[in-house]
């Protein structure tokens, strides 16, 4: 996988954090009640990988070989990569939530299971980063539309949300056979 | 007891409060692995939940959030090293989300209890219990739509081929959405967000 064009195709379409590996949903359900909201929380996140998909390669010899140790290593990568995005941002962490999200763990996560070391890591944090994004613009369109949609009362808000994520996930599901 | 059996029921942190949804989605594909990643989450709930109350005086408000995170990393590593020996294949099966249950938002969520130990303890063991069976409500679910299994025991032999994506993230997806729909029915409550 070293065509660019590939990379970005599997980050967005194909392997879509959240749509395919279901990362990233609390974001998914907090912050796409408008899409200036969504666009900055995926913002937030995509920063989030790529700052870890950095710190990531800057570490690259350091990775202990030893299973217990490298998830321990993965998931520190993954909090400092937060903090350094809040600090970014200059978000409050403890307030703005966004930048400790399950996406940019996983992600991470995902390239070390999946052997992508050095720049790699980088390359693929920006489309994973892209697709993210437009997952969570499209979703908040989305969402807009339903609001003015005759919804029944139960199944209005989060409800109808995840049915519509899943069944945009499935038209996704398409491209993988 | 109240807020034991809040989080269980009527706040019950995936079909009410929405919280968790990564490994309601992602995991639950059969009910064991929902079971199985359900115990932990809780068990590393609680434990989290005393060394919280332990450190709540000494920690100023804006590390709060970092130092949870380490401590949560710290629990995950030392339940992932304890698992890797005792079942490497369930830490197989569970994959990044063994590891994940360290960002889980349940997990970060700031607590809402004030007072002694005994009564965090009640209510974090309520959203514990509340968020394993929903785990596992939804893994039974999944599993017989999409092998007509329930814990790995074949019941019904002939399915239909669509019904298989209720074991992929999509069809997860779906059924927690209507999952939270029939919650909201039986709670006579909107959709919305209740948190």
């Amino acid at each position: 996988m070293t065509n660019g064009l590939e990379i970005l195709a599997q980050a967005v379409v194909t392997g879509n954090l959240i749509l395919v590996h279901g990362l990233g949903l609390f974001v998914l359900t907090r912050y796409t009640k408008n899409v200036r909201e969504a666009a900055s929380a995926g913002l937030t996140v995509a920063v989030g990988m790529l700052v870890g998909a950095i710190l990531l390669w800057l570490c690259g010899s350091i990775i202990p070989a030893a299973p217990v140790p490298q998830v321990g290593f993965y998931l520190l990568v993954a909090l400092a990569a937060s903090c350094l995005t809040s600090a970014l941002l200059k978000q409050d962490v403890t307030i703005e939530r966004r930048s400790v999200d399950s996406a940019i763990v996983g992600l991470l996560l995902l390239m070390g299971r999946s052997g992508v070391t050095g720049v790699h890591n980088v390359w693929m944090a920006l489309a994973a980063g892209v697709g993210y994004l437009l997952v969570l613009v499209v979703m908040a369109t989305i969402r807009r539309r339903l609001e003015l949609a005759p919804v029944p009362r139960p199944l209005q808000g989060l409800p109808i949300l995840l049915i519509t994520a899943g069944l945009l996930a499935m038209a996704l599901l398409g491209f993988r056979f | 007891m109240k807020q034991f059996w809040e989080g269980v029921f009527t706040k019950n942190p995936v079909f009410v409060l929405a919280l968790g949804l990564v490994p309601a989605v992602a995991v639950t594909t059969t009910a064991l692995s929902g079971l199985a990643l359900g115990l932990i989450t809780a068990i590393i709930m609680v434990v989290a939940a005393v060394i919280d109350w332990l450190l709540v005086s000494h920690v100023p408000d804006n590390a709060k959030l970092p130092v949870r995170v380490l401590v949560l990393i710290l629990l995950v590593v030392g339940a992932y090293s304890l698992l890797l020996r005792e079942n490497p294949g369930l830490v197989a099966s569970l994959g990044i989300f063994l590891p994940l249950v360290a960002f889980n938002d349940l997990l970060l969520q700031p607590k809402d209890e004030e007072g002694s130990l005994a009564h965090i303890l009640l209510g974090t063991c309520g959203r514990g219990l509340g968020f394993a069976l929903a785990l596992v409500i939804l893994g039974i679910i999944r599993e017989f739509l999409g092998m007509g299994s329930v814990f790995g025991q074949q019941i019904v032999t002939g399915r239909l081929a669509p019904l298989s994506l209720a074991g992929s993230v999509p069809g997860g997806l779906v059924i927690v959405g209507l999952l939270m729909a029939v919650v909201n029915v039986a709670t006579k409550r909107g959709g919305e967000l209740h948190d």
